[in-house]
């Protein structure tokens, strides 16, 4: 519609208009993202970012931000000789605030994949994130992998979930059968929900959130490992260097107390002493 | 859901009321200005306010609101959520305030005007005297209308980490893998907040009709 209208018009002030308005979009676009470096964060204090509704990484109880991760930061608060500023936000803002460098850090589970890597760097990993299925428990039709072909399966729109789809995908073909109808959401809550009223028939998230899941749902029971290995960590801008290694060294020290997995036991009902201190993702 | 839960749902409702009042209070008088920049053909400006009206039209919400968010900071305007929120908000209602005003302006008959200076009235008693009531009371419907969209579309808002009703209510589902008694507890809240409003408007045109009979 504008864009006929613009092209009908000759005036040439309407033309200026429109190339400055093109260029003000267009100017945040070009040159780098520039991220703070770590002198720059020593001074003005270190913007983390977390989530609200990621249950038990983080979420809000009574108005305060708790879960894993949250705990973790009040640690960093001890051990960190600058200020800590935390932003609670929803997960579609969080990784494009890093990586435009509005946030320093993403104290998240994201999950490391190649695709992200391009664009940020990831600390240690903080638990294990293999992908498992989750259904009814008075599901009868579903009891191994290999049941689940053709099946509706419910998942977290533009996750590294989804990404890891195909190799799902590639064990239903081995039984000859594949992957039915997948409903994205955009956040999980949702998507319990609809499976809960029988419109999907599993739902694909990590071992430690369905976990949780089921200790405060057993209407719902965790399935088999649709993945190979998987981790999040915390994200941080590219080449970020200084910034990785303080929180890596933070990591390394809360592993080495045994506050790291006494609070993993806290929220994730296991702890997982064999996570490595770097990954290198394959998908 | 606990008490705790419902005066976070409360405080929710707060931050939704106050961002719409200061989106509509900002935006109602900027796009009267935008429409009269228009109506009065201001050479370059009124071209300047079309664009604008176009582009804000066709440009969702949220991706409005993400842009500022995500961008200003790297042209040197750091800018908090609730900062970005408010922006966005007002460049959007303004952009489609500017064209329900403008619209009461266009049918308003130009005889009234030419009267008016015939008895030697100034630019701007013109406009106070005869332009603007009579406009206000052709816009209201479209106005409120614009304002109820405006109140129900902050959800929108919480992309940046600004915490309304809808997210309220979205974390306490999140939280006690319940999400349908917290929805329910949103729902009723905006209602009335809507309900409000549209009682503002009939009590203004009551009062406009009563005006008028006294006259």
């Amino acid at each position: 519609m504008i864009m006929h209208s613009f092209a009908r018009s000759n005036s040439p002030s309407r033309r200026l208009v429109f190339g400055l308005l093109a260029t003000l979009f267009a100017l945040p676009m070009i040159g780098n993202a520039k991220a703070a470096n770590f002198d720059e964060i020593k001074k003005r204090g270190l913007i983390v970012a977390t989530e609200d509704d990621y249950r038990p990484f983080e979420f809000v109880k009574d108005g305060k931000p708790t879960g894993f991760d949250n705990e973790l930061i009040e640690d960093l608060r001890k051990y960190a000789p600058f200020e800590i500023k935390q932003e609670i936000l929803p997960w579609t803002g969080i990784l494009a605030g890093v990586s435009t460098g509005k946030y320093d850090v993403a104290i998240t589970a994201a999950i490391i994949t190649k695709e992200r890597k391009q664009s940020l760097d990831f600390t240690s990993p903080i638990a294990d994130a293999t992908h498992y299925y989750v259904k009814r428990k008075d599901d009868k039709s579903i009891s191994s992998i290999k049941d689940l072909k053709g099946k509706t399966v419910g998942i977290q729109a533009g996750s590294a979930l989804l990404a890891r789809l195909p190799e799902l995908n590639t064990m239903l073909e081995k039984e000859g059968g594949k992957l039915g109808k997948i409903v994205e959401y955009t956040s999980y809550p949702e998507a319990y929900q609809d499976l809960a009223l029988g419109r999907v028939d599993y739902v694909v998230n990590t071992i430690i959130n369905l976990k949780t899941l089921v200790a405060e749902k057993p209407v719902f029971e965790v399935g088999q490992a649709v993945s190979g290995r998987s981790f999040p960590a915390w994200a941080v801008a590219k080449d970020n260097k200084e910034l990785l290694g303080f929180l890596n060294e933070f990591i390394a020290k809360e592993k080495a107390s045994g506050r790291f997995a006494e609070l993993q036991k806290k929220w994730f009902g296991e702890s997982f002493p064999d996570l490595p201190v770097a990954f290198e993702p394959e998908f | 859901m606990s008490g705790g839960d419902i005066t976070a749902i409360l405080q929710g409702a707060i931050v939704t009321v106050m961002l719409s009042l200061v989106g509509i209070l900002i935006g109602l008088p900027i796009g009267l200005g935008l429409a009269l920049l228009r109506w009065a053909r201001v050479p370059i400006a009124s071209g300047v306010v079309t664009v604008y009206v176009s582009v804000l039209r066709a440009t969702p919400l949220v991706t409005l609101l993400l842009l500022l968010f995500f961008a200003l900071p790297n042209i040197g305007l750091p800018i908090n959520p609730i900062s970005a929120a408010i922006l966005a908000l007002v460049m959007n209602t303004s952009a489609f305030n500017c064209e329900v005003w403008r619209s009461a302006l266009v049918n308003f008959p130009k005889d009234q005007y030419e009267a008016a200076q015939s008895v030697g009235m100034r630019g701007g008693q013109r406009f106070r005297r005869i332009v603007l009531p009579q406009i206000v009371r052709v816009s209201l419907p479209g106005l409120v209308n614009e304002m109820s969209l405006l109140i129900k579309v902050t959800p929108v808002l919480a992309v940046v980490g600004v915490v309304d009703i809808t997210r309220a209510a979205v974390r306490i589902g999140a939280q006690t893998y319940e999400p349908l008694p917290p929805l329910l507890v949103a729902v009723a809240l905006y209602a009335p907040i809507v309900f409000a409003l549209v009682s503002l408007q009939r009590w203004i045109e009551r009062r406009q009709i009563a005006a008028e009979f006294a006259a």
